[in-house]
């Protein structure tokens, strides 16, 4: 029962897993966590003194003789003492403080680190805005906690034993008086503190909630207007509003009650002092100047008792939201990496697929089922229904997907025996959406090839038709994209991410309907521009045209996860009823086509 | 590489005085009187309590422990009585400060949400070009983090704020009454500590300042990151990513240190002031006792109450880095709310009887930016009931059309009419009413499928599964986990550029609009499917305006009249046989499609 009043067991599981994340950043900063505690007891110690000086001068005015000089000596030393706190108190918040931003600093990299590791599967299942908190509120929590908390903590357990020691010196059965309502605080605080922190985390979620649903609305912004659906997202808004004021609420009842009850345990401390020590006064038992000093001891332990509550806040959120981050930390990408990667091989870029069969959860149909497929250098085009697994061919081919051992081979060799980074860095793949940074043209261009000559980045704009466009405009290379490409046409945008993954000059290129919004005179010349560039490469290209196919060397149609065809375009015409469909419907002259 | 992405410029906000900022915020506040003077009430009764104990210990002192003349079974009395009282006061205090708590957890929360909800709706009512000057990242942060920022000011610092004042003025009240010799002695230290307090204030504003704008570029640069993570690995870009983020960081660190240094010089000065007044008081007020014009209960007091004095002072400080940081977001947040739309309003706007669909451009001019305009003295008609397709070259202003006629944007020079009306002069939310688009990126919330489809509208079930036949997602849906409710967007069910389409195509046919356009609203949708969407619209659009642009020859070949552009020009205009007869721009686009052309 009573543990479970204080800490539960899943609470000191994540508290311990937390420790472990944090542990080497400590040990990394280890010699400046050492100073500035050394200087917070040199704060604490000093801070004792300071009653003791205060009880020397009471009881002389009381009992001695006291003098304006000696008066004057008592008040001057208070003041050097005072001084040397301040300069001490300098230090530790330096150090300490200094300490907590410089692990928030490297709890935040080290989080970038680990994104940038992970693939696909894992960014489908979390949502852009719970990272972007993670990153915000749960770090600062942490940092809260391991800085100021820290300290916190600390200074309240040296500042209570040491007062517990003077005060004891004074009189150990008046200072077991005033110590008695402190197991009721602590049995209150542990209780308080597990719903606590039960509620916070229901705050949290529910905060990155409602910095989800504002990203994603503000991100929308144009369909919101056109379909009029202001008042609609605003009336969301304010039900998620709502929702979360209310458990603000229900975490504020707890909280409320944890602070004022840990003010009135510490003058109830006071209380018990001035009716029980009042009474040894008065016998005799210790000195008036005794009494005071005595009080004075209670209140330097009044803020740590009434930190206590506090303090507690600190840390359960801070293990609460170093759990957050840690399960982001521990994540895994889903490609795996080889142990011992094989050699890559040297000869020209032959793909080849097994019996595929691929599918996101394993309890669906597989969205692939038993593809097998040889991809030679040239010209392949992949064409199908939507919803027929071309994207996930593209993804799975590029290595963004995990696939089964000995499914997928380069030359004769299982991918999965081969180095994720050598892989990868061999092909060059346009996916279906189209992301360009705010950034120059030319820097969203030389992003996959950093330090590329000017030269080469307009050789790649000119192999992607869009070269011409680019010199049109007022800055030309240095012309700024808006955010997400707002001030580029679609086909303008697909065909500057076109000439990003030209300019790498990587020898597979996969190009997932990258040309869907280009005009067909400009996707003409492309396709021409393509036939001089691609001896010696392999090109895999999703089209919903068969416009820019035409003179692949082979076409592979897939249907429901499956190959329905494969052939050249002639062949196909002849063989498959799908694409001649396709093909009729998209030439001007219906049915003539054959 | 001369920026970073994620890269902003954070406005150089103008010194808006902090009255000017306070008294915006006390708009909020006052309708919420009630519960503020209620909190107020509790305050002085919290004060009440938390002054009165240093005056029993007082009395406790002089009128008992150290009082010669009574015996002791009577000292030991009057100490017991004073006890109880004691308790009393203890209780009461206690539930004072709780139910305040609560009252302002209460408070705050009610006038966080209105603010929220006022700059929710606020930033939606701003244009489109708003939303390219700022990113999505930065503008979160200020509906989310920054009016956080306030709560915390609300809740632990406005009553606070009256509270301690209450206190102070009391407790010098109190000491005057003791000893006005040693008050006024004590008073000696106010002005320091408000030179202090003061100067401090400017510092830490600076230096909190520095550290949000700096967080904020972090926020954005991990926004742009995160969207774009596909392309850094794409690209084997981690390593720089990394690199330029932990530059970020850095600087951010810096920042942090400064602050750091600023509260390390001046927090420990009010223990410092705080010292030198006990140190007074043992002078000075021993003086007084060996003059026999002092008790020693009263120095007791003094030294009790010059705590009680300074413990608010050091709250002050502690609390002013909540003051500090969230008058910087309030800043933030009416800058935001002061941000007013460029695109004017008719103050009454007209209501066309029956919206007929006759749109016209007459001689109109259009950039983005300074720059050069992307449509030139555009002059077309698409009179009622007529489907009109727009052809050219990307980047030739076909866009830019729609962007106008949705009235994203206003034209630099010309008119734009629906039914002979200014598109000034309609509410936008009466123009918008009647225009289906379909545009070249379909926007997925993070909700349900069918509420992605109908949106606020309500639609019965037997219509809205003819809807989705029409859009060809009935077999679609048919293999999600949960159907039609099953949740898509992120962190749900992922959905192909092509299924998006049709989910786009859905939703326009729930609309039921006047006008239709569709904005190369099926590029990535196969061609079969796309016939049968063609059948299914054929129906829909057969008696209304539709504009449609598009690359693929056959959803061309079914419009009246087909308007070819380039570089912001009509060039061509005209019906598919006319067109080709002419032999020109379109003739050529055609033939190219058809492969025809092909041995260039």
């Amino acid at each position: 029962m009573a543990r479970k009043l204080l800490l539960n067991s899943a609470q000191i599981r994540k508290a311990r897993k937390a420790g472990r994340v944090l542990m080497p950043i400590f040990r990394k900063y280890r010699t400046r966590i050492l100073l500035g505690f050394l200087a917070l007891l040199g704060v604490d110690l000093l801070q004792l003194l300071i009653p003791r000086v205060i009880k020397s001068a009471i009881d002389s005015l009381q009992y001695a003789g006291a003098t304006g000089a000696s008066l004057l000596r008592h008040g001057a030393l208070i003041v050097a003492i005072a001084g040397a706190i301040a300069a001490c108190r300098f230090v530790w918040r330096y150090l300490i403080l200094g300490f907590s931003r410089m692990l928030e600093r490297d709890l935040r990299n080290r989080i970038l680190e680990k994104l940038v590791e992970l693939d696909r599967p894992f960014f489908n299942r979390r949502p852009a805005g719970e990272i972007m908190a993670l990153a915000g509120n749960d770090l600062t929590a942490v940092q809260m906690a391991c800085g100021i908390g820290l300290v916190s903590c600390v200074d309240a357990v040296m500042m209570t034993g040491a007062a517990i020691a003077f005060m004891a010196y004074i009189d150990p059965k008046l200072t077991l008086l005033a110590l008695a309502p402190m197991p009721i605080l602590a049995l209150l605080t542990g209780l308080l503190t597990a719903l606590l922190h039960k509620r916070f985390s229901r705050v949290q979620e529910q905060f990155s909630r409602l910095t989800e649903f504002s990203r994603s609305t503000l991100g929308a912004i144009r369909l919101i207007k056109a379909y009029n659906q202001e008042v609609a997202q605003t009336g969301y808004f304010d039900k998620m509003g709502r929702d979360y004021v209310k458990n603000n609420l229900r975490l504020a009842v707890v909280q409320g009650a944890l602070f004022p009850f840990s003010t009135m345990i510490a003058n109830f401390s006071l209380l018990l002092v001035v009716y029980f020590g009042g009474r040894l006064t008065i016998v005799g038992t210790i000195s008036i100047g005794d009494f005071v000093a005595f009080m004075s001891y209670l209140f330097l332990m009044t803020w740590p008792m009434m930190a206590i509550g506090w303090v507690t806040t600190l840390f359960q959120r801070g293990i609460t939201s170093l759990d957050r981050i840690n399960r982001v930390l521990v994540e895994e990408p889903a490609v795996r990496e080889p142990a011992v990667p094989l050699p890559m091989p040297q000869s020209n870029q032959l793909l080849v697929l097994r019996d595929l069969t691929f599918g996101h959860l394993p309890a669906a149909p597989p969205v692939l089922n038993g593809i097998s497929l040889e991809i030679k250098p040239g010209f392949t085009g992949v064409v199908g229904k939507t919803g027929a697994g071309k994207t996930t061919l593209c993804q799975l081919l590029a290595r963004i997907y995990p696939v089964a051992d000995r499914q997928y081979f380069w030359e004769d060799i299982d991918v999965n025996r081969l180095g994720l980074r050598e892989v990868r860095s061999r092909i060059a793949y346009v996916p279906q959406d189209t992301l360009l940074f705010s950034d120059t043209i030319e820097a969203n261009i030389a992003f996959s090839r950093p330090g590329a000559a000017q030269q080469e980045i307009e050789k790649a704009a000119r192999l992607a038709a869009i070269h011409d466009e680019i010199i049109s405009l007022d800055k030309g290379y240095q012309t700024r994209v808006g955010e997400r490409g707002v001030l580029l046409s679609g086909g303008q945008r697909q065909r500057i991410a076109l000439a990003r993954a030209l300019l790498t000059d990587r020898p597979v290129i996969i190009i997932d309907d990258g040309l869907s919004a280009v005009d067909t005179d400009t996707e003409h010349r492309i396709i021409a521009n393509f036939r001089e560039w691609l001896p010696g490469r392999t090109c895999v290209m999703v089209s919903h045209r068969v416009a820019p196919i035409l003179e692949a060397d082979q076409i592979v149609v897939l249907a429901d996860g499956g190959i329905a065809a494969r052939g050249t375009h002639r062949e196909l015409l002849v063989r498959n009823r799908f694409y001649r469909t396709i093909h009729d419907h998209q030439m001007s002259n219906p049915g003539t086509g054959d | 590489m001369h920026y970073g992405y994620g890269y902003f410029e954070e406005d150089r906000l103008k010194k808006s005085g902090d009255l000017k900022l306070w008294r915006r915020i006390m708009i909020y506040v006052a309708p919420r009187w009630l519960e503020v003077s209620g909190a107020i009430i509790l305050a002085l009764v919290i004060t009440g309590c938390s002054l009165a104990l240093p005056d029993l210990i007082r009395r406790a002192i002089d009128d008992f422990i150290v009082n010669s003349q009574l015996d002791s079974a009577a000292r030991l009395a009057g100490v017991s009585d004073l006890a109880l009282i004691f308790l009393v006061l203890l209780v009461t205090g206690f539930a004072a400060h709780f139910l305040q708590v609560i009252i302002l957890e209460w408070t705050g929360q009610q006038i966080m949400h209105r603010m929220r909800q006022d700059l929710f709706s606020h930033m939606l009512s701003l244009e489109t070009a708003f939303f390219n000057r700022n990113p999505v990242g930065k503008l979160v942060t200020r509906l989310t983090n920054d009016i956080q920022n306030m709560h915390e000011m609300f809740t632990s610092v406005i009553v606070t704020l009256f509270n301690d004042m209450v206190r102070i003025a009391g407790i010098l009240v109190i000491l005057c009454l003791m000893n006005w010799r040693l008050a006024l002695l004590m008073m000696l230290l106010i002005p320091v500590i408000i030179f202090n307090t003061v100067l401090f204030s400017r510092l830490a504003r600076l230096a909190f300042r520095e550290i949000r704008t700096q967080l904020a570029r972090i926020n954005a640069f991990l926004q742009e990151a995160l969207s774009g993570i596909s392309v850094i690995q794409l690209f084997a870009r981690e390593r720089d990513t990394l690199r330029r983020f932990g530059e970020l960081n850095e600087s951010f660190l810096q920042r942090c240190f400064y602050q750091i240094k600023i509260f390390g010089l001046f927090m420990p000065m009010l223990e410092l002031l705080s010292a030198v007044a006990v140190a007074l008081i043992i002078w000075y007020g021993g003086g007084q006792i060996i003059r026999e014009r002092m008790s020693m209960g009263e120095l007791v007091a003094f030294l009790t109450y010059m705590r009680l004095f300074f413990q608010p002072l050091r709250d002050l400080s502690q609390k002013y880095s909540i003051v500090q940081s969230s008058l910087a977001s309030a800043e933030r947040i009416f800058q935001l709310l002061d941000t007013v739309g460029n695109l004017p309003v008719a103050a009454e706007p007209k209501r066309a009887a029956a919206i007929r669909g006759g749109i016209e451009f007459d001689r109109v001019t259009f950039g983005y930016g300074k720059a050069q305009p992307v449509v030139k003295e555009l002059t077309f008609r698409a009179e009622p009931g007529e489907t009109v397709a727009i052809v050219g070259a990307t980047g030739a202003g076909k866009t830019t059309i729609i962007n106008l006629l949705e009235r994203f944007y206003d034209p630099d020079r010309g008119r734009i009419r629906l039914d002979g009306i200014d598109l000034q002069d309609l509410a936008p939310e009466d123009l918008r009413q009647q225009i289906g688009l379909v545009m070249q990126d379909v926007y997925i919330f993070p909700a349900t499928f069918r509420e992605n489809i109908v949106m606020d509208r309500a639609i019965s079930a037997q219509r809205l599964n003819e809807i989705i036949a029409a859009a060809q997602l009935s077999g679609f849906i048919r293999n999600l986990p949960a159907g039609l409710e099953t949740r898509i967007g992120e962190g749900g069910q992922d959905l192909s550029a092509g299924q998006r389409q049709l989910l786009a195509m859905a939703r326009v046919l729930s609309r039921d609009s006047r006008i239709l356009v569709l904005d190369e609203a099926t590029s990535s949708v196969d061609t079969e499917t796309e016939m049968l969407i063609e059948k299914a619209l054929a129906a829909t659009m057969a008696n209304r305006t539709s504009i449609i642009i598009a690359h693929r020859l056959s959803t061309i070949r079914r419009a009246d009249r087909i308007i070819v552009m380039d570089r912001g020009r009509i060039v061509e205009e005209g019906d598919h046989e006319a067109l080709m007869a002419e032999n020109g721009v379109y003739h050529r686009l055609i033939s190219l499609q058809n492969g025809k052309n092909g041995g260039g």
